[in-house]
């Protein structure tokens, strides 16, 4: 049983033929050459093939791709395309990745974060990356960068704001 | 890693033609899809081998969390993130929010769905207690009609479940009434874990206690000698909370596997029935920390 | 040391932007077109048993399938530093996990079907799984023709028993030296295995083109070592070093795991196997715990004697290491302890042995520390043992007998420059040592401090080199072979190179190794290519500097000795004025008057081998050689909370000291130190691997073996960094990424002790241990027949006999 499925991935409606065992992760990788989302251990324990479905943080080696025919897929592809976020230049400028290869859903779960919660405590941001595996940076400078451009972001407003009057 | 074995899929838009896609012949049987988060990995595994997947999420009927009939009904698709965001559950379950926060990850509980948890029937579901100290009902539509179960004898044995063949489970109805609860979950560590052992507790304003543990039995299980040694208590003191931890050590019946040995589960069910009936008392009394809180890493001495 | 302005300074990493925006590439990321071929292994259910037949008929016949492969295609033997591992099993398997056939077809899905269909027939063979069994007198030999066996000369494995090597290091007269002491304490402490949990598996895509070259693209450490091991194992082949070529992306983290060659080589015959076409191997989870390699169990016996003032006299120190069923890359680990042992003190006489002992386990190798995180977990639980029981403060008693520079160290060389003592003042410092703190109701706070040191264990002519290569505009590439697995390689090199040639970091590019293009790097291991391919790089910068200035002074007329680079150009002592950029002629020369143009493209190569080192100590007492290039010293400790009635610790804070010589980029020094201290903690609280009793890993995943996340990392954590220069080192560096877990599960132990007196002598030390131990209960009594390593029993009842050799 193949089915064609249409998403919309990063903003484009992108079409593929897919058997119903492909999984989502899967699809992304083989058929839409979207290569950020990663395999690192095919169970949802370590949240490396994270994207956001509909907006929200998900599995995407736990869902199969036929499952969100419909529905809007984003990756890291999409993040930042143009220029980086204010999240990614500050990941960059205070040299918090190492290895990198948990980087691409370190980046969509804190951007999934921020988006709904924007000003999080640092709890919240430990819970929001609580299933990113990450074994190279003992996660301190993820966390506290995500609070530092949190941070940033609620003080951009008022001055924004002092700069019209 | 792919997935080997090859298998249909459907997705309905309507709870007959669901109940007709489970009931119809299908090589290897039919089994449900709604958030995939166990069944995936199962699938990959070759845990489950199934010739047909009848996907559950376009289904209106098992949507939503409302008040129906005086009672609290979440439909079997509610992801535990939306019974944590939801102002209802928060309000007449609000044990169920401590619960569904420690399942597994938010990247998990943004598709993990209770109707599936409760369908797992693995000894450390994490919505068992807390559903059986609700006295919750599940709601299970078959070809010839719908059943009602309560959640006591829902759970038969590990991974199994009194859900017929051809069965889906609908939702579950909680009755309403004021009360205050707790829900503590022992892990290895902070971060995302199988329970080692877990303890649900609730007590009303009469002081009648309901109490649940899980994954220290092959199903989740109602815990009887403590509620009635608590019964009519609302402010246990120190003592009554020592003989209850000893009641519900006696009361278990753990095993030893590599999360943790048989003793230690059985000594930290003592310890969290104490701290999770203290906290649930202070709540009672319109104190105590918000729901939603880990309580084996909160002061709760 | 003149002053450095890029070296010193937290530069943005060079692949900084390429890992934020997902352009980094790892291996499974790289597109082969659709004549790409996936393959499945078929791997032994028994840990030791007899191939009576392996029959393929039907998963050869299964749809999609183009091959299937077995040990007879390819009966061959690999290793790095000893050839002991097969690239299929062949008459017999040795763990359950090992190769025995693999499947390759057109598609994963059906590489995965038709594995399932490959039938092997077993007879049983007694499974060692217990260091006392594979010691014993007349024990089940793994390995019956362990005698010919390919080797390096400083492994010692004997003949006719289960051991792999055995590393004797002998210092003064021990028992004299127990004679002297006033106090002896004795015990005994056990390490199980670990796992390295990179987030990216291993992953290898081989093609051996029609033209007969075989071409890699792999996760890997160590892309020179890999090509040699394969030019040696696939010799019969044909291949020799230049038709093999390994092309190595970003790696998704190593940790020792990616070191050498493990599953890689299955690849490569695969893709020898269909010539032509490539084929792509990835490991899953799963493959990635049981046949890698791991951590080594060890079990260790630690006997320690003093004088009342807290001088150590003597150590005795016997270690058994579960090396698994392949010891090619573990004996190495196991030679490292062995002459390093003692830590980093000042002690007269001592005797080690360290023996490393086949079993029938998956094989160990490298893991971050390379066995010094095994041997400090006894040592420094016991040395904080010692001083209490002699009523000294067991920090004073390590500043007391710190190591220091020009000591002799037990192999008989003399101690390289570092601060041990300057790392134990500041860490004491900051965790307020001596300072009562206040629990909470039902909580103990208890405080420890734990030293470390580490050597990289390399070969003594291990060696890198680097090519460094000018552009148009004045900007450069480096090209290196050490690997970016994370910790900051490529952006320490390029920061030397800039020093060196007054060049902004971002002008110069430096990317991830292809073994035909890129010079020569042994491995990445060990903490050592900051310093050793630092030298190269730095070396190479020196050659560039000199061409620039010669150039330019013939050019010009000038004196070379006249003329430095400053701001990216050749400057004049003599004329202020003058300032030449880089860009105005490091292609296209220099213009003379008449029209001719004097250089050329520049360009610089560098090279580094440490010349001093020699492996030919005597094997009875390791005297006479020179191992190691150089130890970093350093200490950790910390404040943590435990509850009394759970169990649960939780690290308040935590600081740990290390002497890095010289920070090329503290920034990524201070990464280095937090990533470790949080895998480390890992290690010694929750990372619990478990095997049943037939040998199968019941855990190989994250549900079950907890690797930390956001959540579990101490309240606070203090890096600190000491820099007493290290004067072969590049600007004074010397390694750090390795040192930063060591210290961390002998701290957590004594802080344990320290909160609720209870000594645990096991690793790991999980809450559940320090639960039972509380209510008196001994956690090994209960904890059902499930094993961390090949070890199972009390301790305190191993015989530490060795049956069948002295």
């Amino acid at each position: 049983m193949i089915q064609e499925i249409a998403i919309r991935l990063n903003g484009e409606v992108r079409r593929a033929a897919v058997a119903p065992n492909e999984t989502l992760l899967d699809v992304l990788r083989g058929k839409f050459g979207v290569k950020t989302p990663k395999e690192g251990c095919g169970r949802g324990d370590c949240g490396a093939c994270t994207v956001l479905l509909d907006g929200k943080a998900v599995r995407s080696c736990l869902i199969l791709a036929i499952e969100v025919d419909g529905q809007s897929v984003v990756t890291l592809e999409g993040v930042g395309r143009d220029k980086p976020t204010a999240l990614q230049k500050a990941f960059v400028k205070n040299n918090v990745f190492q290895c990198g290869f948990c980087a691409p859903g370190m980046i969509l779960s804190s951007a999934a974060l921020l988006a709904e919660n924007p000003q999080p405590t640092e709890h919240e941001v430990r819970e929001a990356l609580a299933g990113n595996l990450c074994r190279c940076t003992g996660y301190e400078p993820i966390v506290q960068t995500v609070l530092a451009v949190a941070k940033k972001s609620a003080k951009k407003k008022p001055a924004a704001r002092r700069a019209r009057s | 890693m792919s997935i080997a074995h090859e298998f249909d899929y459907a997705k309905p838009a309507r709870l007959k033609e669901a109940l007709a896609l489970l009931a119809r012949p299908a090589p290897r049987g039919a089994v449900v899809l709604a958030g995939g988060t166990d069944l995936v990995a199962w699938l990959r595994d070759g845990a489950v081998s199934p010739g047909r997947l009848v996907d559950v999420k376009g289904l209106a009927e098992l949507r939503g969390i409302r008040l129906q009939g005086g009672k609290l009904w979440i439909g079997a698709n509610a992801t535990f993130a939306e019974i944590i965001e939801s102002p209802l559950v928060k309000k007449h379950a609000p044990a169920l929010v401590e619960s569904s926060g420690l399942v597994a990850s938010v990247g998990v509980r943004n598709r993990a769905t209770i109707g599936g948890n409760v369908c797992s029937a693995v000894p450390c579901c994490d919505s068992g207690p807390t559903l059986l100290v609700h006295e919750a009902t599940v709601h299970v539509a078959t070809p010839r009609g719908t059943k009602r179960i309560p959640m006591k004898q829902w759970f038969l044995g590990p991974r199994r479940t009194a859900l017929a063949k051809g069965g889906l489970v609908l939702g579950f109805s909680l009755p309403l009434a004021k009360h205050a609860a707790a829900f503590a979950k022992l892990k290895r560590y902070r971060g995302e874990d199988l329970a080692q052992a877990s303890v649900a507790v609730r007590v009303d304003a009469h002081g009648a206690w309901r109490v649940a543990y899980g994954s220290v039995a092959p199903t989740p299980i109602r815990g009887p000698k403590v509620e009635r040694l608590l019964k009519g208590v609302k402010k246990p003191d120190a003592a009554l909370l020592k003989k209850a931890a000893a009641l519900a050590e006696a009361e278990v019946a753990p095993i030893t596997d590599i999360r943790s040995s048989e003793v230690y589960r059985r000594l930290m069910v003592g310890v969290m029935l104490k701290r999770a009936v203290k906290l649930a008392a202070a709540r009672l009394a319109g104190r105590g920390p918000d729901y939603g809180i880990n309580v084996m890493e909160e002061d709760a001495q | 040391m003149s002053k450095t302005k890029i070296v010193g300074n937290s530069s943005v990493r060079v692949d900084g932007l390429a890992k934020v925006t997902g352009a980094a590439q790892y291996v499974d990321d790289l597109d082969f077109g659709p004549g790409l071929l996936h393959a499945v292994v078929v791997e032994s259910t028994r840990a030791h048993a007899k191939l009576k037949k392996v029959d393929v008929s039907a998963a050869a016949k299964a749809p999609g399938v183009v091959r299937v492969v077995t040990g007879k295609d390819f009966p061959y033997m690999f290793g790095l530093y000893m050839q002991d591992r097969y690239i299929f099993a062949q008459d017999r398997v040795r763990f359950v996990g090992e190769q025995i056939a693999a499947v390759v077809a057109e598609t994963p899905e059906a590489a995965l079907r038709a594995a399932k269909l490959v039938k092997v027939d077993y007879e049983e063979l007694p499974a060692v799984l217990s260091l006392a069994d594979a010691l014993k007198k007349d024990a089940v030999l793994i390995h019956p023709h362990l005698d010919r066996y390919n080797k390096v000369p400083w492994f010692f494995p004997r003949a006719g028993t289960n051991i792999a090597h055995w590393r004797k290091t002998r210092k003064g007269d021990v028992e004299k030296g127990f004679q002297q002491a006033d106090f002896i304490l004795e015990d005994v402490y056990t390490v199980p295995r670990y796992a390295h949990c990179p987030i990216e598996t291993h992953a290898v895509t081989g093609l051996f083109d029609l033209s007969g070259r075989l071409t890699l693209w792999a996760s890997s450490q160590s892309p020179f070592a890999q090509r040699n091991v394969m030019a040696t194992a696939l010799k019969p082949f044909g291949l020799t070093h230049k038709d093999i070529r390994i092309v190595t992306p970003y790696v998704g983290g190593g940790f020792g795991g990616k070191a050498g060659v493990s599953m890689e080589i299955i690849a490569a015959v695969l893709a020898i196997a269909m010539k032509g076409r490539p084929v792509k191997l990835n490991w899953t989870r799963e493959q990635e715990f049981m046949n890698t390699s791991q951590r080594q169990g060890v079990i260790a016996r630690v006997k320690m004697g003093v004088k009342k003032t807290g001088q150590i006299v003597a150590l005795e120190h016997t270690l058994h290491w579960d090396a698994g069923a392949s010891a090619e890359y573990g004996a190495n680990v196991v030679n490292a302890v062995g002459l390093s042992a003692t830590g980093p003190y000042r002690v007269p006489n001592v005797k080690i042995d360290s023996v490393c002992v086949y079993t029938n386990m998956p094989p160990c190798g490298a893991y971050r520390g390379f066995g010094y995180s095994e041997f400090h977990f006894g040592l420094e639980s016991h040395i904080t043992r010692v001083a209490q029981a002699i009523g000294m403060d067991p920090v004073k008693f390590r500043r007391l007998n710190a190591i220091q520079e020009g000591d002799v160290l037990a192999y008989g060389a003399h101690m390289n420059p570092g601060d041990l003592r300057g790392a134990i003042d500041r860490v004491a410092k900051e965790i307020r040592w001596g300072k009562k703190e206040k629990a909470k109701p039902g909580k103990a706070v208890g405080k420890s401090l734990a030293c470390f040191w580490k050597a990289p264990a390399m070969p003594p002519n291990a060696s890198s080199a680097a090519f460094l290569k000018f552009n148009e505009d004045g900007s450069l590439n480096l090209t290196v072979s050490g690997m970016e697995i994370g910790q900051g390689f490529l952006t320490v090199m390029a920061q030397c190179a800039a020093e060196v040639l007054t060049v902004p970091v971002e002008k110069i590019r430096v990317e991830t190794p292809d073994t035909d293009r890129n010079p020569y790097e042994w491995q990445t291991v060990g903490s050592h290519v900051t310093w050793s391919c630092g030298n190269a790089v730095r070396a190479a910068a020196e050659e560039v500097k000199t061409k620039l200035l010669a150039t330019v002074a013939r050019a010009k007329g000038l004196k070379a000795e006249d003329l430095y680079l400053a701001d990216e150009c050749v400057k004049s002592r003599q004329d202020k004025k003058f300032a030449l950029p880089f860009r105005s002629f490091v292609i296209d020369g220099i213009m003379r008057p008449n029209g001719n143009f004097i250089g050329g493209p520049i360009q610089g190569t560098g090279m580094f081998m440490p010349e001093f080192t020699s492996a030919l100590g005597d094997p009875e007492t390791s005297q006479g050689g020179h191992p190691n290039v150089h130890y970093t010293v350093g200490c950790a400790g910390a404040i943590v909370e435990v509850d009394k009635e759970t169990g649960k610790l939780t690290v308040l804070k935590t600081a740990l000291a290390v002497d890095a010589g010289k920070a090329i980029n503290p920034e990524l020094v201070d990464g280095q130190i937090v990533g470790g201290i949080v895998q480390g903690l890992a290690t010694a609280l929750y990372e619990d691997i478990r095997y049943g009793a037939n040998g199968r890993l019941l855990n190989p995943n994250f549900t079950d073996y907890k690797i930390p996340t956001a959540l579990d990392c101490p309240g606070e954590i203090v890096p600190i960094i000491l820099e007493t220069a290290q004067p072969d080192g590049p600007f004074g560096a010397r390694g750090v990424g390795e040192h930063t877990m060591v210290a961390c599960a002998p701290m957590i132990a004594d802080a344990i002790a320290d909160a609720v007196g209870v000594r645990l002598k096991t690793m790991p030390l999980t809450a559940e241990k320090v639960a039972l131990a509380l209510r008196g209960i001994d956690y090994e009594t209960v904890k059902g027949d499930s094993l961390g390593f090949c070890f199972r029993g009390r301790p305190c009842d191993y015989p530490f006999a060795v049956g069948g050799a002295k």
